[in-house]
C-alpha cells in the first residue's frame, strides 16, 4: 500500500496514447519452467495434528522457521478486535518457565532474529537462525506454545507499544485512516471489517482474560503449521519437531468463523476529512476468498491494469490524463470472501469525481472489452519473474509454502504454480473483470481536507474515533 | 502489522553487518565455512566502463547492478533533485523507445529496470529472466547512454515528484524525518541535500538543468555494471564489450567531496504538523566513512545500540516502556563521514519523556564500558545473520557494485568474519568514545504538532521552526 516517494521500484511510462498502441507487440509469455525442489520437500503431521513442512536448501548455512497460525482479526468480535495482533505481540514476551524479554535475548545470542506478522486471516512467527541454534529454537518455539504466560506489567506497556504501531501506521497516516474506514464500511456483518491493529478503545481495554481466553482457543498445535527451509533435512526437522512440539497436546479445533457477509446490495461511500495535500480515493469491490479457482485471473487481470509503467491504469490515469499520481490493486486472499482493492493517490486539488468517472469508464470497458494478447503476457511474465524472485531465497520459499499449504490446503500447489498461471486465458481475464468489477458490490472512499472554515471555527481531529 | 518493520529496515540500511567467519572459542560454531565472494570476472573497457561478471545458477534470472559517479554531489547550486529527475527518466524514452515502449519492453518479458540518486552516485538496478539477456545489455545501455528526456515527459515526471512529496507528508513522517535530518544536520554540504528534491527545488528544475546533466556527468569512465545470474560470462562480455564500447567520457570533472565537520553543541529543528498525534523523532552528529578502521568494532556496538530488536534504544522506548513501536540507530558510511542517526517516536505527550530516555541511553553508551556477555551476543548475532543478506544473485550484484563504487576489494566481505570473531572490549571502548557523539553535540529534528511540543522541545537546544507544508526541507532565511 505504499507509494511515497520512497519508492523501491520506479519503472517507466509512456508519451502518447497513439504510440502506445503502435508499440504494443504480440509479446509471448515464456513457457512454464518446471519448478525444481519438489523432491527436496516433505511433509508429515505429528501425533498432536501439527503438519511440518521441510524443504531442504543448502545455499547459505541458515534456516527459516515459520510458524502459521490459522488466527487472525477475522476471529475476533467487538470489544476484542486487534487481540490477534496484540496476541502475536505477547508471544515474545514470556512463558512459565522464561521471563518476558527472554525469547529475544535467547535467540539472538545464538545469532537468530525473528519477526512476525498478523492480517486478517493468520499470525506467521518467522525466525532465521543459523543451523547451529536449531535445537536451542525448537525449544524456545515450543516452550512458548505450551507454557505462555501473562505479565500484567508487561501488557501494560506492550500496549503502549501496538497503540504507538497504530498511530504510526494510521491515525498520522492518511492512507491507512482511508483504508481502515473503507475496510470497515465494506462489511456489515464478517469480521473482515475490522482493522488488524484494532480500534482504540479496544486497544485501551483488553483485558489479561481476553489473552488467556484468545491462547486456549486458538494456539492449539493442530491450528499451526510449521515450515524449514534451509540448511537442514526432513529427518533433522523431524526429529527436533518430534522432540519438542510433539509433547504439547491437541486440542478441539478452534469454532470455525460462522457469519458470512449478506450479499451488498448497493454501492457504499465514505468521506474521510483530513488535513492533507493530496487527496485519496480507494475502491474495495467485494472478491471471492483464496482457494477460489479464478484466483489466479484475479491477480494477473490486476497486473494488467496497474502492475509497473505500462499497466493499463497507470497509462490512462498517471501519464494521460494526469489525474492520478499513483494507481495500485491488491487482491486480498483470505480464507473467506473479501476485497479487491484499487487505490489512487490524486494530486493536490484534484476533480474527484472527474477522476472516479475516469476509472469506472476503464473498468466497464475490461468488464466489456477484456484484455489484449500481450497485456495477458505481459502479466503472466512479470507473475513470473515474481515468482522466481520469491524461489531465490529461503525466507520467500517459506512464505510460498505456507501460502498455498494454508491458504489452498496443499503446499504441493507451489510446484504447480506456473502451470497454473499459464493456462488462464484472456476469456478468464474478462469473467474475473465481470465478476469483481460491479459498482453495486463496491465501497468508495474518498480522503479530502475538511471543508474550509469561518475564521472563528476551531480545529477539530478529523476522525472522531480517534480520541486519546 | 509487523512487529518489528521500522527496525528491520533500519538494520538493512544501516551498517553492512560481518560476514560468518571463523570458529574462535567464544563464537558459537554457527555460520559454517563463511561467506565466501563468488568466483567473478572484472574487466575494464578502454572508455573506463568497469563490468564485473557473477555466474550464478540457482533461478532463471540475471539480476543487475551499478552506479554512475555524482548523484545529488553533482546536483547544480540551488536546485537539488536535478539527479533524481534524471535517474527517474533514463528510462523514460531512451535509444529508439519512447516512454511507453521502453517500460512495455521492460514488463513486456517481465524485467525490472529501477535508477536512483543517492548523495554520490545515480544507482541502477533490476532483472530480467535469463533468456532475455539480449534485450536486458540493450535496455540498459540505451538508458544510460541515449536517455531521451523528451521534454513532456519531464514536464509531467517532475510535476509528479512534487507531488509525491506531499504525499508522503501526509502518510509517512517516520521517514521524511530524515530528510529535514540531514538537512539540518549537513547544512550545505552535498550530503545535505534532499536527494529527490524538495517542491520548491523541483519546480524550479527545466529540462535543460537535466539534459546537461547527463550531458556532464554521465561517461563510462564514472560507471561501473555488474551482472549477476544465471550467465555465461563469455557470451556477457562480447554483448557489453560492443554495447558499451563507444560510451564516451563524462565531460565535467566530478564535484570534490570534503568531510563535514562535527556538531558541536545542540540545535533542534521543529516541524509543525498541526494534529499529528505521535512526535517523530531523528537525532544525529557526523560518524565515520566508509573505509574507517574500527568497522568491525563499530557494527558490533551500534548492533548492540541500536540495530536489532533487544538493542539498548529499544529495549528502553519499547521493550520496557511502552512509549515506541520502535527504536533504532545507524550509521550512513559513505566516502567521506555521513550522519550516525538515531529514529523513534512517540505519543505527542510523551514527547520530552521519550527523547530524555534516548539521550540518557546515549550519555550511558558514552559513559560505560559493555559487559563481556553482550559483546559475546552481538557477535553471534551479526555472524549469524550476515547469510541472509548474501544469498542471491541479486544481493550479490549490489554488493559488488558496492565495493567497486567505494574501492575495496574482496577482503571486505571475506575478511570480516575473522575481523568480527577477534573484537575485543578495548576496541569496542574505542570506538564508542570516537564515532558516536556526546549527547552535548547534537542536531535533534521533531516532527510533531509545535503547539503542544514547542515547549518541551526547547529543554534540548535553540529550537528553529518551520511548517511540513512549507515547500523546503529546511526553514528559510
Amino acid at each position: 500500500m505504499s507509494h511515497s516517494f520512497v519508492r523501491v521500484v520506479s519503472l517507466v511510462c509512456l508519451l502518447t496514447a497513439g504510440v502506445a498502441s503502435a508499440a504494443t507487440k504480440p509479446a509471448k509469455p515464456a513457457p512454464p519452467a518446471r519448478v525444481p525442489g519438489l523432491e527436496q520437500v516433505q511433509s508429515t503431521t505429528l501425533a498432536n495434528g501439527m503438519k511440518v513442512i521441510v524443504w531442504t536448501d543448502r545455499d547459505i548455512p541458515n534456516v527459516a522457521l515459520y510458524n502459521w497460525v490459522r488466527v487472525g482479526s477475522r476471529n475476533e468480535v467487538p470489544g476484542i478486535t486487534g487481540l490477534a495482533h496484540f496476541f502475536e505481540h505477547m508471544m515474545f514476551n514470556g512463558t512459565s518457565k522464561r521471563a518476558p524479554g527472554e525469547f529475544d535475548r535467547i535467540m539472538e545470542a545464538q545469532g537468530g532474529a525473528n519477526n512476525a506478522y498478523t492480517s486478517d486471516d493468520v499470525t506467521v512467527y518467522q525466525d532465521w537462525i543459523p543451523r547451529s541454534a536449531l535445537d536451542l529454537v525448537f525449544d524456545l518455539e515450543a516452550d512458548r506454545l505450551a507454557n505462555l504466560a501473562f505479565d500484567a506489567k508487561v501488557i501494560e506497556s506492550e500496549r503502549g507499544v501496538v497503540y504507538s504501531e497504530r498511530r504510526l501506521r494510521n491515525e498520522d497516516s492518511n492512507e491507512g485512516m482511508l483504508f481502515e474506514q473503507v475496510q470497515a464500511t465494506a462489511f456489515v456483518a464478517h469480521p473482515y471489517q475490522f482493522p488488524t491493529i484494532g480500534w482504540p478503545a479496544d486497544i485501551q481495554g483488553w483485558k489479561i482474560e481476553d489473552l488467556q481466553n484468545f491462547f486456549k482457543t486458538h494456539y492449539a498445535p493442530n491450528n499451526c503449521t510449521l515450515l524449514l527451509v534451509g540448511d537442514i533435512t526432513a529427518e533433522e526437522g523431524f526429529a527436533f519437531a518430534k522432540k519438542y512440539l510433539e509433547p504439547i497436546p491437541k486440542q478441539a479445533p478452534p469454532p470455525p468463523v460462522r457469519t458470512t457477509e449478506p450479499e451488498q446490495m448497493g454501492e457504499k461511500r465514505v468521506r474521510v476529512e483530513r488535513e492533507s495535500q493530496t487527496p485519496l480515493l480507494y475502491i474495495a469491490y467485494k472478491s471471492p476468498a483464496a482457494n477460489d479457482p479464478q484466483g489466479p485471473a484475479i491477480n494477473l487481470l490486476l497486473s494488467v491494469l496497474t502492475e509497473g509503467n505500462s499497466s493499463r491504469l497507470h497509462r490512462l490515469l498517471v501519464e494521460e490524463k494526469k489525474i492520478a499520481i499513483d494507481v495500485s490493486a491488491h487482491f486480498m486472499e483470505g480464507f473467506d470472501p473479501g476485497l479487491t482493492w484499487v487505490m489512487l493517490t490524486l494530486p493536490e486539488g484534484a476533480d474527484i469525481p472527474a477522476v472516479e468517472a475516469a476509472l469506472d469508464a476503464a473498468l466497464a470497458d475490461v468488464v466489456a472489452m477484456g484484455v489484449t494478447d500481450a497485456e495477458l503476457a505481459r502479466a503472466k511474465n512479470l507473475n513470473a519473474s515474481t515468482f522466481w524472485k520469491q524461489l531465490a531465497t529461503i525466507n520467500g520459499k517459506a512464505g510460498l509454502l505456507g501460502a498455498h499449504e494454508v491458504f489452498e490446503g496443499d503446499y504441493k500447489k507451489l510446484f504447480d504454480s506456473p502451470a497454473t498461471y499459464d493456462k488462464v486465458s484472456r476469456d478468464d481475464l474478462q469473467k474475473a473483470a465481470a465478476l469483481v468489477f460491479r459498482n453495486e458490490r463496491r465501497t468508495v472512499g474518498v480522503l479530502t481536507s475538511p471543508p474550509v472554515k469561518e475564521p472563528a471555527a476551531t480545529e477539530a481531529p478529523a476522525s472522531a474515533e480517534v480520541k486519546k | 502489522m509487523n512487529r518489528f518493520t521500522t527496525l528491520l529496515g533500519a538494520l538493512v540500511l544501516g551498517v553492512s553487518l560481518a560476514t560468518a567467519g571463523m570458529a574462535v572459542d567464544k563464537v558459537p560454531a554457527t555460520a559454517g565455512p563463511g561467506v565466501k565472494v563468488p568466483a567473478n570476472q572484472r574487466f575494464t573497457l578502454p572508455n573506463g566502463l568497469t563490468i564485473i561478471l557473477v555466474p550464478k545458477k540457482d533461478v532463471p534470472l540475471i539480476a543487475f547492478a551499478g552506479y554512475v559517479r555524482g548523484g545529488a554531489l553533482a546536483d547544480p547550486a540551488g536546485k537539488p533533485g536535478v539527479a533524481s529527475l534524471v535517474a527517474g527518466l533514463l528510462d523514460r524514452g531512451a535509444g529508439k523507445r519512447n516512454a511507453y515502449q521502453f517500460a512495455d519492453a521492460v514488463e513486456g518479458v517481465g524485467g525490472s529496470f529501477n535508477a536512483n540518486a543517492t548523495s554520490e552516485s545515480i544507482t541502477l538496478n533490476g532483472q530480467f529472466l535469463a533468456r532475455d539477456r539480449t534485450l536486458m545489455i540493450e535496455l540498459v545501455a540505451d538508458a544510460l547512454v541515449r536517455p531521451i528526456f523528451d521534454a513532456a515527459e519531464f514536464e509531467s515526471y517532475r510535476n509528479r515528484e512534487i507531488e509525491f512529496i506531499k504525499s508522503a507528508k501526509d502518510s509517512d513522517p517516520s521517514q521524511i524525518v530524515a530528510i529535514y535530518g540531514r538537512a539540518a544536520l549537513f547544512g550545505a554540504h552535498p550530503y545535505g541535500r534532499p536527494q529527490s528534491g524538495s517542491e520548491r527545488s523541483l519546480a524550479s528544475i527545466t529540462r535543460a538543468d537535466v539534459a546537461d546533466y547527463h550531458a556532464r556527468n554521465f561517461g563510462a569512465d564514472r560507471a561501473a555494471l555488474v551482472f549477476a545470474g544465471d550467465l555465461d560470462p563469455k557470451w556477457m562480455k562480447t554483448a557489453l564489450t560492443a554495447a558499451f564500447g563507444s560510451w564516451g567520457k563524462a565531460q565535467a570533472p566530478l564535484p570534490k567531496l570534503e568531510r563535514a565537520p562535527r556538531v558541536t553543541g545542540r540545535r533542534v529543528l521543529l516541524v509543525d504538523s498541526p494534529g499529528a498525534v505521535q512526535t517523530y523523532f531523528w537525532i544525529a552528529n557526523v560518524g565515520v566513512d566508509r573505509r574507517y578502521s574500527g568497522r568491525p568494532a563499530l557494527d558490533l556496538v551500534n548492533t548492540l545500540y541500536g540495530g536489532r530488536f533487544t538493542s539498548i534504544l529499544n529495549t528502553e522506548l519499547r521493550i520496557k516502556s511502552g512509549l515506541s513501536y520502535g527504536a533504532s540507530s545507524s550509521f550512513a558510511r559513505g566516502t567521506v563521514p555521513g550522519a550516525f542517526a538515531i529514529r523513534s517516536f512517540t505519543q505527542t505527550d510523551n514527547t520530552a519523556k521519550a527523547l530524555d530516555l534516548t539521550l540518557e541511553t546515549l550519555e550511558n553508551l558514552k559513559r560505560g564500558a559493555l559487559e563481556p556477555a553482550m559483546l559475546e551476543s552481538v557477535r553471534a548475532y551479526v555472524l549469524g545473520q550476515y547469510p541472509l543478506q548474501l544469498e542471491t544473485a541479486a544481493h550479490w550484484a549490489g554488493t559488488l557494485s558496492d565495493l567497486e563504487f567505494y574501492g575495496l576489494g574482496k577482503d571486505y566481505i571475506e575478511g570480516y568474519g575473522p575481523a568480527i570473531a577477534t573484537v575485543d572490549l578495548a576496541e569496542t571502548a574505542a570506538v564508542t568514545a570516537d564515532a558516536f557523539p556526546r549527547p552535548v553535540d547534537l542536531v535533534i529534528v521533531l516532527i510533531g504538532d509545535a503547539a503542544k511540543i514547542r515547549e518541551a522541545a526547547q529543554k534540548y537546544g535553540t529550537v528553529t521552526e518551520m511548517k511540513i507544508s512549507d515547500t523546503d526541507f529546511s526553514p528559510g532565511k
